[in-house]
């Protein structure tokens, strides 16, 4: 196959570079590791009141639809990079795609496959809809086990466990890193008492709640009044090799806690912040606003325990120079954004890391020092999604230049 | 729109072009980032005519520039814009396939805000970066040279104007025997790098108070300002007279964006910036084809971000130049001249600035959106939307045939194609829901409204965007009036107005529409119903 370039994530800034690319006359195709499209933004909520609140989750859908409809662009799930050679038209990639097993088309989501499944999880479902699929790390055939109980009960017989993977030979002229971020573990900071305080979540956890219509799930089973957001969690950290703001957190909390006012009346939103980032444009305004709904506390708590009623409890310095311990009902944890490392294809093309770990260099730029080879959205550095839209826009412009220049060189 | 653009639409409407040219560019710039733009694009090939100050000495290549002109009035459609330039002698008439907005932020010192007023001693921030010789400054009066920097304190800061107030104190530091004071309300790092500069700023000593409050006041007399403050941390009163005070400047979209604003219908809602709100307008797209907004124009204030905006320019001009995904569009809203008064409330109202009109009011095919507000809006009912190829135009009233299948009462279900039909696609709904999708909520009529519930239906609903959300900038909060009206209508008659609800949602909110289905459901099986 041979295409113009080759995009590595289907997640919002390889979407859109996919799309941009398709809009200059030129094609491309995606390689993403998971089962579906989307990355992260799949997994994050709308965040509007009654007022768009301008986060920008709902651009996936209109970049996948666009992505869909291009006869330039296509998509590879559950595909990765497997080596990749540099020819004098650019780069000679090997992919192995492995099948997604349950074959969308036939598929009629009976759920007998799921019923029937010893392994909780194997049979999985895509966020956006994207139908089911078998998650080879949890299904028993992949690790040792030689059950196939849903192939055997499906009526459509739309799953087949024994396709093996396929390779896939792509010749192309330039390539888009698209990976995206890791979120930070917050784990790694035992203080915030993440996964050992009951009550103690993470902000995509929330977040994830509020998509599946969840938190009020959560909400009824024991009164949830306040929540305390804890800011700059994994971010403005040297100790921990994080010497850089994630900047999209203020705004996410800020967007979450307005959202949970606006849905939950009686839920009352905390913040506990060192500085509040601007985050977006008449920053002014949406300031003044947000202060009327949410209560802002300069201070980042030094401990979050479990108090005498199994509720989270904060620990921090108060405005009044007093230590403070406060109960909360439900204390969100604010991750930043942490590089996913040099992936496999960064050490295949040569580029190597910034100091904050990131791909690339240290400023915006989408070009790296391996020619041919750009960067979008952030696996550059932490970036909200409408700039990541901006900066997959640069990249496929920079390709398609790149692409321009090396055809007219020959 | 002010009397006076109303009377420039009337008085230079621009026909629809007979030829378009998409090689030629206007850049309105003023600085570096101006003229980097007008280079990267003229050397892709495109004819570009820059206005505004270069910086850098030499002039730049392969661009026409005319750095004294102020744009007065931009006509026309994407291929054929007028524009009116004046100079400091002169009034040029250009015609340019593409207008880009990339002026400089304006910078206005906060002196105000404070109380105080510019001296030797009271400087604005841009001042201080822009004097070449540091020298110049006003004498230390002691050993030490103590330089205080107001930050965000009576408007919120940025992390632009954030790094420049690091740059400055690195600046001082080459004077030797500097202490340097922030005094802010939060320190604005959301800047690759700017965290790391702030850090090696503290550790080289600069003191930064961070105040929950409007913070210090201020005691001036012409030779020393003294800041009074409470220290945030210690809480004791504190007076700091300062050799220097820096004050902060707020970012304001150049004024000559006007005319540009003044051509587009939709601008009330999006000044003073000319990209929409609606994350929908993603890069650097407005709301009218081939005009383009870079930096503090689409709200970005960041230089590094501005930047990358050049890039997008380019694919942007590139992408509108071919053909690319015109050929599958529906053709533009179809105007009876039999029927059109010329009453121009099309032309008012088309959020993408895509009518004009010469013997009846007509859309330009390019710069149209297919959002049909034009034809739901007409008091004479001329305009009605084309079909996309080979289909039969979208009804405008909904028909008995429509409502009164089966026996159970019926809900219309009106969906913006942008919103609401994305989102019914993942979930499953009730057997006496009939869904009906228009390309955007505000071409719901009235009559189509009142029509539904004519026809038998026993409630209306309409998912339409979030406001702030449209693809049509403002068509979902004219929905919303239209919903508002339409109810009161339904109370006067006797008929319970919650049998008619407009919820807005988007593509990722299905359960919003899920909820409002079964709410109103319920309603209408419930008793009186």
């Amino acid at each position: 196959m041979k295409q113009d370039v080759i995009i590595v994530g289907a997640g919002i800034a390889g979407l859109r570079s996919a799309y941009e690319l398709s809009r200059l006359g030129l094609s491309s195709v995606i390689v993403e590791r998971e089962a579906f499209p989307g990355g992260h933004a799949a997994r994050l909520s709308c965040k509007a009141t009654d007022q768009c609140q301008r986060c920008g989750a709902c651009q996936l859908e209109d970049v996948l639809e666009q992505v869909r409809s291009s006869s330039r662009a296509s998509l590879l799930l559950r595909s990765t990079i497997e080596s990749c050679d540099r020819t004098d038209r650019g780069f000679l990639v090997r992919i192995s795609r492995r099948p997604i097993r349950i074959v969308p088309e036939l598929c009629i989501d009976c759920g007998a496959c799921a019923s029937l499944c010893p392994s909780p999880g194997a049979i999985a479902r895509s966020p956006l809809d994207y139908g089911l699929y078998v998650d080879e790390g949890r299904c028993g055939l992949f690790t040792g086990a030689s059950c196939r109980a849903c192939a055997e009960v499906c009526p459509e017989h739309a799953i087949n466990l024994t396709e093996p993977a396929k390779e896939i030979e792509v010749e192309a002229a330039a390539f888009i890193l698209a990976s995206g971020f890791k979120a930070f573990d917050p784990s790694d900071k035992p203080r915030f008492g993440y996964g050992l305080v009951p009550g103690v979540v993470s902000a995509l956890e929330l977040d994830e709640m509020l998509r599946q219509d969840a938190f009020s799930v959560v909400a009824d089973s024991g009164p949830i009044r306040s929540v305390a957001f804890i800011q700059c969690v994994g971010s403005r950290d040297p100790r921990i090799g994080r010497n850089y703001c994630s900047r999209v957190c203020c705004g996410y909390a800020m967007r979450m806690a307005r959202l949970l006012k606006s849905r939950f009346p009686g839920v009352e939103p905390w913040m506990f912040y060192m500085d509040i980032q601007t985050y977006d444009r008449d920053f002014d305004r949406r300031l003044k606003e947000a202060e009327q709904e949410v209560r802002l506390v300069r201070t980042i708590p030094a401990e979050i325990r479990s108090g005498p009623d199994n509720r989270p409890e904060l620990v921090y310095h108060g405005p009044a120079d007093e230590r403070v311990v406060q109960a909360f009902d439900l204390v969100v944890l604010s991750v930043g954004i942490s590089s996913a490392g040099l992936i496999p294809e960064a050490q295949m093309l040569g580029i190597g890391t910034n100091r904050d770990g990131f791909l690339g260099g240290n400023a915006e730029e989408t070009a790296t020092i391996a020619p041919g080879v750009f960067l979008a959205g952030t696996v550059q550095g932490p970036r909200s999604i409408p700039d990541s839209i901006s900066h997959a826009i640069r990249a496929a412009s920079e390709a398609a230049s790149h692409l321009a220049r090396s055809e007219g060189g020959r | 729109m002010t009397f006076e653009a109303a009377e420039s639409v009337f008085l230079n409407r621009a026909p629809l072009p007979e030829t378009r040219d998409f090689s030629r560019v206007l850049v309105l710039g003023g600085n570096g980032l101006g003229r980097a733009l007008a280079e990267r694009i003229a050397a892709a090939g495109f004819e570009v005519l820059l206005t505004g100050e270069v910086d850098g000495p030499t002039r730049p290549s392969n661009v026409s520039l005319v750095p004294d002109a102020v744009v007065e009035d931009v006509q026309g459609f994407v291929g054929a814009f007028d524009v009116i330039l004046r100079t400091s002698g002169d009034r040029l008439s250009e015609r340019v396939g593409f207008v880009v907005a990339a002026q400089p932020a304006q910078l206005v010192p906060r002196f105000a805000n404070y109380g105080l007023s510019r001296s030797d001693r009271v400087i604005a921030l841009s001042d201080l970066l822009s004097s070449e010789d540091l020298s110049a400054l006003p004498a230390r009066r002691g050993d030490w040279f103590h330089a205080a920097f107001l930050s965000g304190l009576r408007g919120e800061s940025d992390p632009a104007d954030f790094n420049r107030v690091l740059a400055a104190i690195e600046r001082l530091r080459g004077l030797g025997a500097v202490q340097c004071y922030v005094f802010t309300r939060n320190a604005k790092v959301a800047a690759a790098g700017l965290e790391r500069r702030y850090r090696e700023s503290r550790e080289a000593g600069a003191l930064f108070f961070k105040f929950d409050d409007d913070g210090p006041s201020f005691e001036e007399s012409p030779d020393d300002p003294v800041i009074v403050f409470r220290e945030p941390l210690l809480g004791t009163e504190m007076e700091l007279i300062a050799d220097l005070l820096v004050v902060d400047e707020r970012p304001l979209v150049a004024p000559s964006l006007k005319p540009l604003l003044d051509g587009i219908p939709s601008s009330p809602v999006t000044r003073p910036f000319l990209q929409p709100e609606s994350t929908r307008f993603g890069g650097v797209n407005t709301a009218k084809a081939g005009i383009f907004a870079v930096g503090p124009a689409r709200g970005v204030f960041a230089p590094d971000l501005a930047e990358g905006d050049i890039e997008a320019v380019l694919a942007a001009l590139k992408a509108a130049a071919s053909d690319e995904g015109m050929e599958d569009r529906p053709g533009p809203p179809l105007v009876d001249p039999a029927k059109c008064t010329m009453c121009l409330t099309c032309v008012r109202l088309c959020p993408h600035g895509a009518l004009t009109f010469h013997d009846s009011a007509v859309a330009d095919p390019l710069t149209c959106m297919r959002c049909g507000i034009c034809a739901a809006e007409c008091p004479m009912r001329a305009i009605s939307l084309a079909p996309p190829p080979g289909k039969t135009p979208p009804e405008r009233i909904v028909g008995e045939e429509i409502v009164s299948r089966g026996d159970e009462a019926r809900i219309v279900l009106f969906l913006c194609s942008r919103s609401g039909a994305q989102a019914v696609e993942k979930i499953r709904i009730p057997e006496n829901v009939v869904p009906v999708t228009v390309p955007c909520a505000g071409t719901i009529e009235l009559e189509q409204i009142l029509s539904a519930f004519r026809n038998g239906a026993a409630a209306v609903v309409a998912a339409g965007c979030f406001s702030g959300n449209c693809a049509s900038v403002y068509g979902t909060d004219l929905a919303q009036g239209k919903f508002g009206l339409a109810r009161e209508y339904l109370q006067q008659a006797g008929i319970s107005p919650d049998r008619l609800v407009f919820v807005p949602v988007a593509a990722n909110t299905p359960e919003r529409l899920v909820q409002s289905l079964s709410q109103v459901g319920a309603l209408i099986r419930g008793p009186g119903f």
